[in-house]
């Protein structure tokens, strides 16, 4: 492929389809690196997972590995987990607590702001031979929501509060509706030989696959019952910036699937009074409706349910999935395990809704291994002409949540990013209503 | 077998280690086989079934995991169902057609403990998994019991599971271990 490939060939808003191949290419996935994980705000971790001085955790943003670390002034600094001498990773931990890492093979060391500090046998330099404050390695740029840690390397790219858009109008009640959230510790991990892109659609707007495929792990739950009819009334579809959000306004549908009952009155007694009093009466019956969320590239989590997680691109066929349960801080503990106990009996690899959805993506990914296959598109169709305006609703808005609209427009922006050479090329697709654009 | 009066501390007798075995072995033919009402009718009713997180830390910075932490199962009898019952459901598409999988149980110790109807037993867990056409996973994990015996039989009281794999490397576990 030629640097001139237009990536918007690759899907059509108006047939409503996807090519097959952006699920395959290697030089479509090396694209991706470059132009969506090199240049968009990614989530790094949740402030509980790095509370003290000199904590850190370390991810990825693309195939890039970086440690995110908890500074002496309660500031977060993100960079590079790449030692400038000879490349190798400076640190091996998923986490914990230094006041330095210190490189296995020469014993170059980094502070915990990530600046390079002493050398092994130093003396073997002579003077001018390295100039420390250049040869560190590189940091990105550190904003938080609301608890959520975003990183980004592009120095151009606009601020998180402008990337996040009115999303944020939805996500504060998921992430501020009763002060603050917390994550609770550790993490499950695991991988999944499929592209990343279809575990982040499936929550981006695939209402309508529960139905079928989560039959038998809704049973599980509910007491042996399975989902009521699909309800297209009064439920959406949103997008932002390529971030999106699908729901229900019956209010519950999601805290059911937890299948716990202290949850489910914690919610209406406790968390749905103060949406209301916060957010207005509608955002208090979107949250723990049947939902599911997107953020992108690469989060997603489900309101109500409280599992959060982050795709991690291994090659355009693996994927690394980091799960986590997320609570609010004041809820007291027997909540907290509750959701916990939930999340865990529904969303991780041994969760009995989980277990299926696995099974789907490597399905949908493996089979491009057919040359014909691969040539033939994928539908996107459904509501496709469903677009609406709502009064209080911000974003692209779709009727009804069985619908393909957040995925086409999560598409959209990925093939505005991949064409992108300036963000001013990169177009604000939805109508703002609470955020000031500057590009 | 008839109570016997064992020790309550030392090393478990040849026989009971014999019986701690043969519980272990019947317990993997029936995960083997899809028996699963069958195995769960060999755990106590008060079964806690435990497979924590995992990270890699630095050794310096070691933690145990504890049960309010992130786990792949934290499960009482009522949470085991819930998962047999969604084998059951007749919905189950992932597992139809089915999984195959084998359980090689190893490295078994037994030992007393201060209750002397209840053994702490360890052992190794080697799942092979194949599924779909070609798919095939190993799973280790390393197991701590703790068997009671409930009038004369061995029922599975308590396990704690921790796995090799750091970062699980399947998409879904859908076996027990």
């Amino acid at each position: 492929m030629s640097e001139k490939t237009d990536y918007h060939q690759f899907i059509d808003n108006k047939e409503g389809w996807v090519d097959r191949r952006i699920f395959w290419e290697e030089e479509i996935y090396e694209q991706e690196l470059k132009q969506i994980f090199a240049k968009s705000w990614q989530f790094i971790a949740h402030d509980s997972m790095i509370p003290n001085t000199n904590d850190f955790y370390t991810t990825y943003m693309g195939e890039d590995g970086v440690i995110g670390a908890r500074q002496k002034d309660g500031s977060v600094r993100v960079f590079l987990n790449s030692c400038p001498h000879r490349g190798n990773k400076f640190c091996f931990a998923d986490e914990g607590n230094a006041r330095s890492f210190i490189c296995n093979y020469h014993g170059w060391s980094f502070g915990i702001d990530g600046k390079l500090g002493a050398l092994a046998n130093e003396h073997v330099y002579d003077e001018g031979d390295i100039d420390k404050e250049k040869w560190s390695p590189k940091q990105a740029r550190v904003e938080t929501y609301k608890g959520l840690i975003f990183a980004t390397f592009d120095q151009e790219a606009p601020s998180l509060d402008e990337w996040l858009g009115d999303f944020r109008w939805y996500l504060d009640m998921m992430f501020d509706n009763d002060g603050e959230t917390e994550f609770i510790n550790g993490s499950i991990k695991s991988y999944a030989n499929a592209n990343w892109k279809f575990g982040v659609e499936n929550f981006i707007g695939d209402a309508y696959h529960a139905l079928w495929n989560h039959d038998s792990g809704l049973k599980a739950m509910n007491n042996g019952e399975g989902f009521g009819p699909a309800v297209q009334d009064g439920s959406f579809h949103a997008s932002v910036n390529g971030h999106g959000w699908e729901f229900g306004t019956d209010g519950y549908a999601d805290v059911v699937i937890g299948g716990s009952e202290k949850w489910l009155n914690y919610v209406r007694d406790i968390i749905k009074p103060k949406i209301k009093d916060k957010y207005g009466e509608l955002r208090s019956n979107i949250f723990g409706s049947l939902a599911s969320v997107s953020l992108f590239p690469n989060i997603s989590f489900l309101p109500g349910i409280q599992t959060f997680r982050v795709w991690l691109p291994r090659g355009p066929k693996k994927l690394e999935l980091r799960i986590f349960t997320i609570v609010n801080k004041n809820m007291p503990e027997e909540i907290k395990q509750e959701i916990n106990n939930a999340c865990m009996m529904t969303f991780n690899p041994a969760g009995v809704l989980e277990m299926d959805d696995g099974e789907n993506w490597e399905g949908n990914t493996q089979v491009n291994k057919g040359y014909l296959t691969r040539q033939e598109k994928l539908h996107y169709g459904c509501g496709i002409t469903r677009e609406i305006e709502h009064e209080e609703l911000p974003g692209i808005i779709y009727k009804g949540q069985f619908n393909d609209a957040n995925q086409r427009h999560f598409y959209t922006r990925w093939a505005d990013l991949m064409n992108a050479e300036s963000w001013d090329d990169v177009p604000t697709r939805y109508k703002p209503r609470h955020t000031k654009i500057t590009k | 077998m008839t109570k016997s009066p064992e020790k309550s501390a030392g090393p478990a007798s040849m026989e009971l280690t014999f019986e701690v075995e043969q519980f272990l072995y019947k317990e993997a033919r029936f995960l083997d086989t899809e028996e699963f009402h069958a195995w769960l009718d060999i755990l106590t009713d008060d079964i806690h079934y435990w497979m924590p997180y995992r990270y890699q830390r630095y050794r310096k910075n070691h933690v145990e995991p504890t049960v309010n932490d992130m786990a792949y199962y934290n499960d009482d009898m009522h949470n085991l169902k819930r998962r047999v019952l969604r084998n059951d459901t007749g919905t189950c598409w992932s597992e139809d057609p089915a999984t195959r999988a084998s359980h090689a149980i190893s490295n078994v110790e037994v030992e007393h403990t201060d209750n002397p109807d209840e053994y702490k037993v360890y052992s190794l867990t080697t799942v092979n998994r194949n599924m779909n056409e070609d798919e095939e996973h190993l799973i280790v994990g390393h197991r701590t019991d703790i068997l009671r015996r409930v009038n004369g039989q061995l029922k599975l009281a308590k396990r704690k599971i921790i796995l090799d794999q750091n970062i699980f490397m399947n998409k879904s576990l859908n076996v027990f271990l």
